[in-house]
C-alpha cells in the first residue's frame, strides 16, 4: 500500500497507511458499539453475539471457508465501484452488470458440450466479462454523448438487467407462453437454467464441502491487475486525472470521453466477472433469485476500502466475515441476524459521512487532504 | 504526527471500553436464557409456556441430550406463516419432551446459498433433529440427510422422490383443506355462486386446494357455480401479484360470487382485501390463520384453509425421540382456522357439518376426488 500512488502531503508512508485506515476502523468500531447498544437495549447478550459472530467467521476451517466464499463476489463488485470512483464516476450498476455477466457466462456454461475445460472455462469467464463490459459501457457512452448522468442510467439498467435475466429463464405460463431461451425444461415450473457443464466449472479447492473454488485466485488476480492498471500505467494515470479534475484532464490532452467509456467498461467487466465466477464456481446454474445483494454491497466496500484495490480486499474480508458469522451469531445468542445489516449500514453511513467520525473523535483534517477521496467530481456537475 | 492528540485517542479507548463493557453486563450467569426468551416478542408466550412445564422434568432428562435445530427459508422466524408454524411445532415438542431452552434453536437464512451452511451449524454442534422449512430447502436437506445418517431431518413442505430413512418430508392434503373451505363457502353463499382466486396451476398444491374446494362446494349444493381462476403467469409472479388477485376477485363479485377463497400467497391476499371492501361478502384465507396475517381482510374473513404444520412437526419430533420415526412422505392434517368474529354469524348446523366432514375426511369415508 505504501507504494500506492504518488506521495501526497504526509511525509512517512506508514503514516499514510495509518491515516487511510483510521476513519474506516473508527467507523467499524463505532458501528459495532452502536450494534452492541441496540442489542443491549433489546435485552440481548452482545458478548455472546459478537463472540458467535467472530467464531462463525474465523473460528474454524469451515468458518474461514464461508468467509472467503462470501468475499469473492464482494471483491469484484467492490473493485468495480472503486475503479469508477477513481474516474469520478458513480457506478450504481454493479448489480445489473453482475446479472449480465451471469447470463452470458451461464449461456456458455450450459452449452458446447465436449469442449475441453481449458477452452470452455476461460470462454465462459470471458463471456461473463463481456456481458458486464457491455452493460457498463452503455452508461459511459450515454454520459459522453448525451450528458445523461451515469447514476440514473446505471440504476435504470439494473432494472433492465433484472428483468432481462429473469426472462432468459422464464418457465412459461399456463397459457402457452413461450419460455425463455435458457430455461431448463426438466426444471418443470421452476425458472432456472440447467446445470453448468463440468468442463466450464471453476474447480473446488480443498474438500468440496468447503465450497471454496478457484474463483478466489481470479479475484486476487483482478485486485493486482486493477492496482497495476490504476497506478502503474498511463491509462490508470488518465483515469485518476479525469477523476481529479475533468477540465484539467481535457486541457492536458487526455481523451476524457474515451477514458469515461473505458472506465465504465472496466467497472462493468469486473462486476460481470463477479457474476461469472459465482455461477461457474458456486451456483452452477442461474435462477432469478441469485442476483442478491453483492452489487450494492460493492458501493459500501469501495467506499470503506477508500477506493483502493487493496482496501477493497480488506473491506470485502470484513463484509464477508460479517455475512459468514451471522448464522453462528444467531445460533449462539439468538440475536436476529438483522443486526448484521444494521452494523453494515452504520459502517457505510460513517464512512460516507466522515464528518461524523471526525467530529466524534475530534480528528483534524490534514492540510491538502480531500474530505472524501471517493466521491470525486461526479456530484459536482462537471 | 500532529493529529495524534489525546482527545481522540481517549475517545478511541472510550469506544473500545464501551464495546467491552456492554458485553459482560448482560452476560451475567443466569441472564442469557431469560434475555433470549424476552428477545423474541412473538415467541414469548410459547417460550414461557414451554419453560414452565420444563422446569422440573428437565433435571431428569438432562442426561438424554436431545437437541432440535430449525433452519428457516429466507425470511423471519415470526413470519406468521410456515417458518413460524414450524418453529411453534418445535416449541411444542420442547414442552412435550421436557427439553430446556438451550436444546432448541433456530437460524434464519439470509441468502439462498446458505442453506447447507446453516444446517451444518446444527450438524457440527451434534443436534439430533434438524427441521428445514420450505420447498426451496429440499435439495440441501436431502444432501445433508444422505451425509449424516445419524441425524433426523424433517423437511416441511418438501416432497420426497426417494425415501431416506432419516428424512421425512412433511406434506399436506391440501385437497382436504380446500374441501372444508368449499363446504363452508357453499353453506354461507346466498347467491349460489362462489369463487376461488388462485396462484398458478403449475404448483400441484394450488391445484389440490382448488379441486378440493370445488368438490366440497358441490357436496353441499350440486348446482353451485364455482368461478375459479388461476394466475396466468409463471411461478415467480403468480404468488406476488396482489393487483391481479384484487382485480380477479372484483370480476368474480361482478359475476355474483358472494364467498371468495383466496389461495396463492400475496396474490390471494389481494383478493381477500378486495372482498373486504364489499359489504356483506365473505372470504376464506389459506395456509395459516389469515385473521392474523392479513388484518385488512378481517371484515370478510370467515376462516382459512390451513396446513396444520405445528402439530405435525411436533409429532414427527416426538417420533424421532422415541425411535418410531420413519422417513419418506408424511402427511400432516388439514383443517379450517378459527372463525374469530364470525363465530356468531356461522350457524350451528354449518359448524356441525364441517365437524362431520372433517371426521369423514380423516377416516377416509369422504373422498375429495383429487388425485384418484
Amino acid at each position: 500500500m505504501a507504494t500506492a500512488g504518488p506521495a501526497l502531503s504526509t511525509p512517512h508512508p506508514l503514516g499514510r497507511i495509518f491515516r487511510s485506515l483510521l476513519i474506516p476502523v473508527l467507523a467499524l468500531l463505532t458501528a459495532l458499539a452502536a450494534g452492541a447498544l441496540v442489542m443491549y437495549l433489546s435485552g440481548d447478550d452482545a458478548a455472546s453475539a459478537y463472540n458467535g459472530l467472530f467464531q462463525g467467521a474465523f473460528g474454524s476451517a469451515k468458518a474461514w471457508a464461508i468467509t472467503i466464499r462470501k468475499m469473492i463476489p464482494l471483491i469484484f463488485t467492490g473493485l468495480s465501484v472503486a475503479v469508477a470512483f477513481k474516474a469520478g464516476l458513480f457506478n450504481i450498476g454493479a448489480s445489473g452488470q453482475f446479472l449480465m455477466g451471469t447470463v452470458f457466462s451461464v449461456f456458455i456454461g450450459i452449452n458446447f458440450e465436449g469442449l475441453p475445460p481449458v477452452i470452455h472455462l476461460p470462454l465462459a469467464l470471458v463471456f461473463g466479462i463481456l456481458g458486464g463490459v457491455l452493460w457498463g459501457a452503455i452508461p459511459g457512452i450515454l454520459k459522453v454523448y448525451t450528458g445523461a448522468h451515469e447514476v440514473i442510467v446505471t440504476i435504470m439498467l439494473n432494472y433492465v438487467a433484472a428483468l432481462f435475466s429473469g426472462w432468459t429463464v422464464y418457465a412459461g405460463g399456463t397459457q402457452g407462453q413461450t419460455p425463455g431461451p435458457l430455461w431448463d425444461p426438466t426444471a418443470g415450473p421452476i425458472s432456472e437454467t440447467a446445470d453448468v457443464l463440468a468442463s466450464a466449472r471453476l474447480p473446488y479447492l480443498f474438500d468440496p464441502s468447503y465450497r471454496i473454488h478457484y474463483g478466489v485466485f481470479v479475484a486476487l488476480a483482478a485486485v493486482v491487475f486493477i492496482w497495476w492498471l490504476l497506478y502503474k500505467t498511463t491509462i490508470g494515470f488518465e483515469i485518476r486525472t479525469v477523476g481529479q479534475n475533468m477540465k484539467a484532464a481535457r486541457y492536458a490532452g487526455i481523451r476524457v470521453n474515451w477514458t469515461v467509456i473505458l472506465t465504465m467498461g472496466i467497472a462493468g467487466g469486473l462486476a460481470g466477472l463477479a457474476g461469472a465466477v459465482e455461477t461457474l464456481g458456486l451456483n452452477h446454474k442461474f435462477a432469478p433469485e441469485f442476483g442478491g445483494q453483492v452489487g450494492f454491497d460493492g458501493i459500501t466496500i469501495a467506499l470503506l476500502g477508500q477506493t483502493h484495490p487493496f482496501g477493497v480486499v480488506l473491506s470485502s474480508l470484513l463484509f464477508g466475515a460479517l455475512d459468514a458469522g451471522a448464522a453462528k451469531m444467531q445460533f449462539d445468542s439468538g440475536v436476529a441476524a438483522d443486526i448484521i445489516q444494521i452494523i453494515q449500514a452504520l459502517v457505510l453511513a460513517f464512512v460516507a459521512a466522515p464528518m461524523i467520525i471526525r467530529a466524534l473523535y475530534r480528528i483534524k483534517r490534514q492540510p491538502g487532504e480531500a474530505e472524501s477521496t471517493s466521491l470525486g467530481t461526479s456530484w459536482g456537475g462537471s | 504526527m500532529r493529529v495524534f492528540r489525546f482527545t481522540w485517542l481517549f475517545a478511541l479507548l472510550l469506544i473500545g471500553a464501551l464495546v467491552l463493557a456492554s458485553c459482560p453486563a448482560p452476560a451475567a450467569p443466569a441472564a442469557p436464557a431469560a434475555d433470549q426468551a424476552a428477545a423474541a416478542p412473538t415467541e414469548e408466550a410459547h417460550a414461557e409456556e414451554a419453560a414452565e412445564p420444563t422446569a422440573e422434568p428437565a433435571a431428569e432428562v438432562e442426561a438424554m441430550e436431545f437437541k432440535i435445530g430449525l433452519v428457516t427459508d429466507v425470511g423471519r422466524i415470526n413470519d406468521r406463516s410456515f417458518n413460524q408454524s414450524a418453529w411453534e411445532g418445535v416449541l411444542k415438542a420442547q414442552a412435550d419432551l421436557g427439553l430446556t431452552d438451550e436444546d432448541v434453536k433456530y437460524i434464519e437464512t439470509q441468502d439462498t446459498k446458505d442453506y447447507a451452511d446453516n444446517m451444518a451449524q446444527f450438524i457440527d454442534a451434534g443436534y439430533n433433529v434438524i427441521v428445514t422449512v420450505g420447498f426451496a430447502l429440499g435439495d440441501a436437506t436431502t444432501e445433508a440427510a444422505k451425509n449424516n445418517p445419524d441425524i433426523i431431518f424433517i423437511g416441511v413442505d418438501q416432497f420426497q422422490g426417494e425415501a431416506l430413512p432419516n428424512l421425512a418430508g412433511l406434506i399436506f392434503h391440501e385437497d382436504q383443506s380446500g374441501y372444508l373451505a368449499g363446504v363452508l363457502a357453499a353453506s354461507m353463499s346466498k347467491s349460489g355462486t362462489v369463487a376461488a382466486v388462485l396462484g398458478t396451476d403449475l404448483v400441484p398444491p394450488v391445484v389440490a386446494f382448488n379441486e378440493g374446494y370445488i368438490a366440497g362446494a358441490k357436496s353441499v349444493n350440486p348446482d353451485i357455480t364455482v368461478i375459479s381462476t388461476y394466475h396466468p403467469g409463471e411461478i415467480s409472479q403468480a404468488f406476488v401479484d396482489p393487483e391481479w388477485g384484487a382485480a380477479t376477485a372484483k370480476q368474480a363479485i361482478d359475476q355474483g360470487a358472494d364467498v371468495i377463497f383466496g389461495a396463492g400467497g400475496i396474490t390471494g391476499n389481494g383478493a381477500l382485501q378486495e372482498v373486504a371492501t364489499h359489504e356483506g361478502l365473505y372470504c376464506i384465507g389459506v395456509d395459516t390463520d389469515q385473521w392474523e396475517t392479513v388484518p385488512a381482510a378481517q371484515p370478510c374473513l370467515i376462516s382459512s384453509a390451513m396446513k396444520l404444520i405445528t402439530p405435525a412437526t411436533a409429532e414427527l419430533i416426538a417420533q424421532a425421540q422415541d425411535g418410531s420415526f420413519a422417513g419418506g412422505n408424511v402427511f400432516g392434517a388439514a383443517g379450517l382456522a378459527d372463525f374469530h368474529d364470525f363465530d356468531s354469524v356461522i350457524p350451528q348446523e354449518v359448524k356441525d357439518l364441517l365437524a362431520t366432514t372433517k371426521a369423514g375426511l380423516d377416516d377416509g369415508s369422504i373422498s375429495t376426488g383429487y388425485g384418484n
